[in-house]
């Protein structure tokens, strides 16, 4: 699961095409803020930013260089923030 | 999908759009007309009655007042006046503006096809005239001769107009003061008694002989003869060879009882153009044709013609109303220009980058292209104020473009693909640009929706800075963000400076005007109290600064041509007249060296027609010209030159009364009328003359005339009906008599190559110049007896009044002045002092009125449209802050730029005309732009958690730039229209000026007063919603506390 302020969407879109990972669901504006700092993306008139949320079904050897791609994405400017959150997937039809 | 991300993503297709916008706007460019002033159909018909013979007390009794009452009753009528003259009766009615005229006139005609029977019977049928400002001459050329002056008439109308008025969009071609050709038969009635005849007689006579007659056709061989009986006169000399009866078995020719004269009409007008006989040609163009094409085609036309004619006639232009719409349409492009000029500027000196100035100041060009395209559906002309409205429009519609660019370009620097960035950036402020969108909108939109002559004018301002704002705002969240996201590319972080590069000048610059604002702000935080009195005190300071201000309708322009009307004693001779016109030649020639020509005219047409409607004077009016070079090559301005003239013509003896005046074609008279309502001549004359002479004493007051013309002697033939039943006769045909043997009679038409002539019989003028020769005049009875006229009638020389003027179906007198150095508005007050003592009999009423009514009226609906602009303002801020207290703190800031247009106006030394003061409306919505720009922001930090004086601050520092380049691209925007001089740049100047005033002061203040408002009202609890919030949600705390 990776949520990006809607700012990253081509670098996102670019990354996984790059890492061919072919799967995913997107969620357009979806609302949020960080745990310790950062501007809330919640799409009002005093907080207008708004974010994208991504879900993904990978491989576990891709995690790691996909965690690696977006960790670059961040530090191009981390006020407009992107995290990624890695948990199992028990089951899939 | 939103408006703007299809814009990003589809580039192909926005620009096309916009490509094909400015493909029709210059298409429509081309297309549009060009004209002075927005084509004005004033709402006046009037109606006029000739009644020849009839004096002016005749026609009010017997038509005037019975037309008036009628005519009463249509519908969406304002007002009826009129005035009666000997001759004539003209009806003027006034119209609510915006009516349909049509239905107006044709309920006219109804009205006067019901009162026809009830009209005299030698009354001519009642014409309906109908005004427009097409009407009005747009060439007027001089026209001298020497030796061709006899014939110059039918030289002209063959040589010129005929050819001319095949020129599309030409409506007539006429000429004034041409000397028309007459065969006149003059008789010696000594010698017509005693050959036994009378004048009818020989009338009879010339018109048996002067006819043919087609006599049928003869059958000779095989060919069919058609037989004509030539009978009319070849040469005008035959009429002389004439047997008009026979005495004593001869046979009596016309040259024994008289003589004819084939030769120019008798004078009642005399033309001289430039000291030199002549005569004047006018060009009228057609209903909505081009004023400037027309003229050009004229003219070209002209050049061909010129060599034709014979080389003793001489045309010069007196007039070219295209010269002024050129010059000035001319002048407003280039104030365009400037204003585009000094935006980009602007824009360059904030931004610091080429690209990002380039976006901004394409919405310029799109958005005027658009009121262009406005401009030709709706059929209006391109007119100094459909361009300066465009001028003022100029620097507000780059602002949404600024607003939209800087926050992409915020973006683009926090490392953003210049695509998304175009996308995300707009998305978050595309509804705050709508909203200040909205708030100039609401300002300029009531213009459109009002009415009257400044109607006209503001209409099309309102429709065109509401058409370019919106176009503006729409281009700035499409074609901002999609060139963008094009144009942009991602700034490498490191960056070598150059040492005169923007960061290290400008960007220096605004740093420390930054700083220095933070400062000013955090210092006026801590001292509210005193920035607020003081500010109250400035604003207080101002308006007492309002007295020193006068009042004007409409400014006054420099159209350089000067144009007046003189009065000599009633009853003068024509050509005592012309010998006065003469020594007002030399005048000219020797005190106005400005003078590129000059013309006089002196008398008045009897003929009637066209310019009787605008020219009513008699055989001792003289009026004249004098077009002046362009401002620019000479020293003295048209007023000080038309002062000086005044100055001049005052000291004639023989002038009575004169007026001096400026210009052609612009918003009317600039005067004071006081109007005296009464019946009685005498009273009402004498008070009028009290009036006149109080008001001169006012040293600002200038040709103070009364309307009323002085009585003129008249000779009234008082017939005895006793008497006259002795001899068998009646008023009808001792009337008729009479005006055959000093009138004339018009016994028939003398033909000559096409053209036709009068033939008119009367009595010598040797036989008709004393009151004893009209008593000789003898009337043939019906027993064939002559009756002397003295013998039935009794012939007195009495005194009338030449005219006799009513509005509102009463009897009025009105005296009119003109200010000079003086407002307007300043010279009503002091009339009205002037005048208050003056003792005014019961039946008699005064009102004041003139072009100082029509600016009341103007002031109160601007004050109307204020008031409806400050609601629709606020309604706009309330909904957008869900604020009652927020938009009040904003509208702080109306009140000093009203202080700034006050200074400004005062510092010029420039009167408060209705210009001035639609200036001062407009700003309304320039100004709480600026306000809502900053205190939205304030707003943003304090939701952002930072506290109330630092979010102040913060907010200040941030908004300063944009704030300041809004207000600096309006302010240079408009600053050409305010300082560049030419031909009719004095008309706008005003407005200019008090935008500029009101739009400099008024940002200061909003940048210091507002974040002060806003603390002191903040303070009070506007932002406790978190406490709010806190007390709603007690419950869960305290269900923690217990946990």
């Amino acid at each position: 699961m990776i949520t990006f302020n809607q700012a990253h969407t081509e670098k996102v879109e670019y990354m996984l095409d790059f890492l061919n990972i072919r799967g995913y669901t997107l969620w357009e504006d979806v609302k949020g803020r960080g745990s310790q700092k950062g501007n809330p993306h919640i799409g009002t008139h005093t907080w207008p930013e708004m974010n994208s949320a991504i879900m993904t079904i990978i491989e576990n050897d891709k995690v790691d260089a996909l965690l690696n791609k977006i960790k670059k994405i961040d530090v191009i400017n981390e006020e407009v923030g992107i995290r990624a959150f890695v948990w199992n997937v028990e089951n899939a039809y | 999908m939103s408006i703007y991300k299809t814009a990003v993503n589809k580039p192909i297709s926005t620009l096309m759009v916009f490509v094909g916008l400015i493909v029709m706007g210059l298409y429509s460019i081309r297309s549009i007309p060009i004209d002075l002033y927005p084509e004005i159909e004033p709402p006046f018909l009037s109606v006029m009655t000739a009644y020849p013979g009839a004096n002016a007390y005749e026609i009010e009794t017997n038509i005037t007042r019975l037309l008036e009452d009628q005519l009463n009753t249509v519908e969406n009528l304002k007002e009826i006046s009129s005035i009666t003259t000997d001759n004539l009766s003209l009806i003027f009615m006034e119209f609510e503006w915006d009516i349909n005229l049509d239905v107006a006139s044709n309920e006219i005609r109804d009205v006067l096809e019901r009162i026809l029977d009830f009209l005299p019977e030698d009354a001519n049928r009642p014409t309906l005239f109908r005004f427009n400002t097409s009407m009005m001459p747009i060439l007027f050329y001089a026209v001298t001769a020497e030796e061709s002056y006899m014939g110059l008439n039918k030289t002209l109308d063959d040589i010129l107009i005929n050819p001319l008025n095949r020129v599309s969009g030409i409506g007539s071609v006429g000429m004034i003061g041409a000397p028309t050709r007459v065969v006149y038969v003059e008789l010696d009635p000594r010698r017509v008694e005693a050959h036994n005849l009378t004048l009818e007689q020989v009338a009879n006579v010339i018109s048996a002989e002067n006819f043919n007659l087609p006599s049928g056709n003869i059958k000779m061989g095989s060919l069919d003869y058609p037989v004509r009986i030539q009978g009319e006169f070849e040469e005008s000399y035959e009429i002389e060879n004439l047997v008009v009866g026979n005495f004593q078995g001869r046979p009596v020719y016309l040259r024994d009882i008289g003589k004819v004269e084939d030769r120019q009409r008798d004078i009642s007008q005399d033309e001289r153009i430039a000291g030199g006989q002549g005569l004047r040609m006018f060009v009228q163009k057609q209903t909505g044709a081009n004023t400037i094409q027309i003229a050009r085609d004229v003219k070209a036309m002209m050049e061909e013609l010129l060599p034709q004619l014979p080389p003793d006639v001489e045309v010069k232009e007196i007039l070219d109303t295209s010269d002024f719409i050129l010059s000035s349409i001319n002048n407003l492009s280039r104030t365009l220009l400037f204003a585009l000029f000094f935006v980009m500027l602007v824009v360059l000196v904030f931004l610091g980058k080429w690209r990002a100035t380039f976006i901004v100041v394409l919405t310029i060009p799109i958005s005027l292209i658009v009121a262009f395209i406005y401009l030709f559906i709706s059929g209006n002309t391109i007119n100094i104020i459909s361009l300066s409205s465009l001028a003022i429009a100029i620097g507000m519609v780059v602002d949404d473009a600024i607003v939209v660019l800087e926050n992409i370009s915020r973006h683009v620097e926090r490392g953003s693909n210049p695509r998304e960035a175009a996308i995300y950036a707009t998305n978050e402020v595309w509804l705050s640009v709508i909203i200040t969108t909205l708030v100039v909108v609401a300002v300029f939109f009531p213009l459109t929706l009002v009415g009257g002559l400044t109607g006209v004018m503001f209409n099309q301002l309102g429709w065109i800075v509401t058409i370019t704002v919106i176009t503006s705002t729409i281009a700035a969240i499409t074609l901002t963000p999609m060139l963008s996201s094009k144009l942009f590319t991602l700034k490498k972080k490191v960056e070598r400076r150059r040492p005169m590069s923007w960061e290290n000048t400008f960007g220096e610059l605004f740093k420390k005007l930054d700083n220095f604002y933070e400062s000013t702000l955090r210092f006026a935080l801590r001292h509210k109290r005193l920035v607020a009195f003081s500010a109250l005190g400035i604003f207080i300071g101002t308006l007492m600064l309002m007295r020193f201000i006068g009042t004007d309708f409409m400014p006054q322009a420099d159209e350089s041509s000067i144009n007046g009307n003189v009065e000599l004693q009633t009853g003068i001779r024509v050509e005592e007249t012309v010998r006065v016109a003469k020594k007002i030649e030399e005048l000219i020639v020797t005190h106005v060296p400005e003078n590129e020509i000059y013309f006089t005219s002196s008398g008045a047409d009897d003929e009637g027609g066209f310019f009787s409607l605008f020219n009513q004077g008699g055989s001792n009016t003289i009026s004249f010209g004098v077009r002046l070079v362009p401002p620019g090559e000479r020293q003295r301005s048209t007023f000080e030159i038309a002062e000086d003239l005044r100055m001049r013509l005052a000291e004639f003896p023989e002038i009575v009364n004169y007026s001096v005046g400026f210009g052609g074609g612009g918003f009317g008279d600039n005067d004071v009328k006081v109007e005296i309502f009464g019946y009685d001549f005498n009273t009402t004359t004498e008070l009028a003359h009290t009036i006149r002479d109080r008001i001169e004493a006012i040293p600002g007051a200038r040709e103070v005339a009364i309307s009323r013309q002085e009585e003129k002697p008249e000779i009234m033939i008082k017939l005895d009906k006793e008497k006259m039943a002795l001899h068998g006769l009646n008023s009808f045909q001792v009337s008729n008599s009479v005006r055959n043997r000093i009138a004339g009679l018009r016994a028939s038409i003398f033909r000559e190559q096409g053209e036709e002539y009068d033939i008119i019989v009367r009595y010598s003028e040797e036989y008709r110049n004393t009151l004893n020769d009209i008593g000789q005049i003898s009337v043939m009875s019906q027993t064939g007896n002559r009756v002397k006229l003295k013998e039935i009638a009794s012939i007195e020389e009495y005194w009338s009044p030449p005219n006799i003027e009513r509005k509102g179906r009463e009897r009025v007198v009105s005296v009119s002045a003109i200010p000079h150095d003086i407002s307007l508005g300043e010279l009503a007050g002091e009339i009205r002092t002037a005048i208050a003592d003056v003792e005014v009999p019961s039946d008699i009423m005064i009102n004041i009125g003139g072009a100082y009514e029509d600016q009341v009226s103007a002031f109160m609906d601007l004050a109307l449209l204020m008031l409806l602009s400050l609601i629709l303002v606020f309604l706009v801020m309330a909904s957008q802050f869900e604020s009652f207290r927020t938009p009040f703190v904003i509208m702080f800031s109306i009140p000093f730029s009203f202080s700034g247009v006050i200074l400004a106006l005062f510092i010029t030394g420039t009167t408060l005309s209705v210009i001035a003061a639609l200036g001062a409306v407009l700003l309304i919505g320039i100004v709480v732009k600026n306000g809502i720009v900053l205190v939205d922001f304030i707003n943003l930090m304090r939701d952002r958690g930072l506290a109330l004086n630092e979010a102040i601050t913060v907010a200040g520092k941030n908004r300063l730039r944009p704030v300041l380049m809004t207000a600096m691209t309006t302010i240079l925007g408009m600053l050409p229209l305010a300082v560049m001089a030419g031909e009719g740049s004095e008309i706008w100047r005003p407005m200019g000026i008090a935008v500029i005033g009101g739009l400099v002061f008024s940002t200061m203040v909003t940048l210091v007063l507002i974040p002060v408002m806003y603390g002191f009202i903040a303070k009070s609890g506007q932002r406790n919603k978190k406490e709010k919030l806190r007390k709603k949600m007690q419950f869960l705390i305290e269900n923690n506390g217990t946990h």
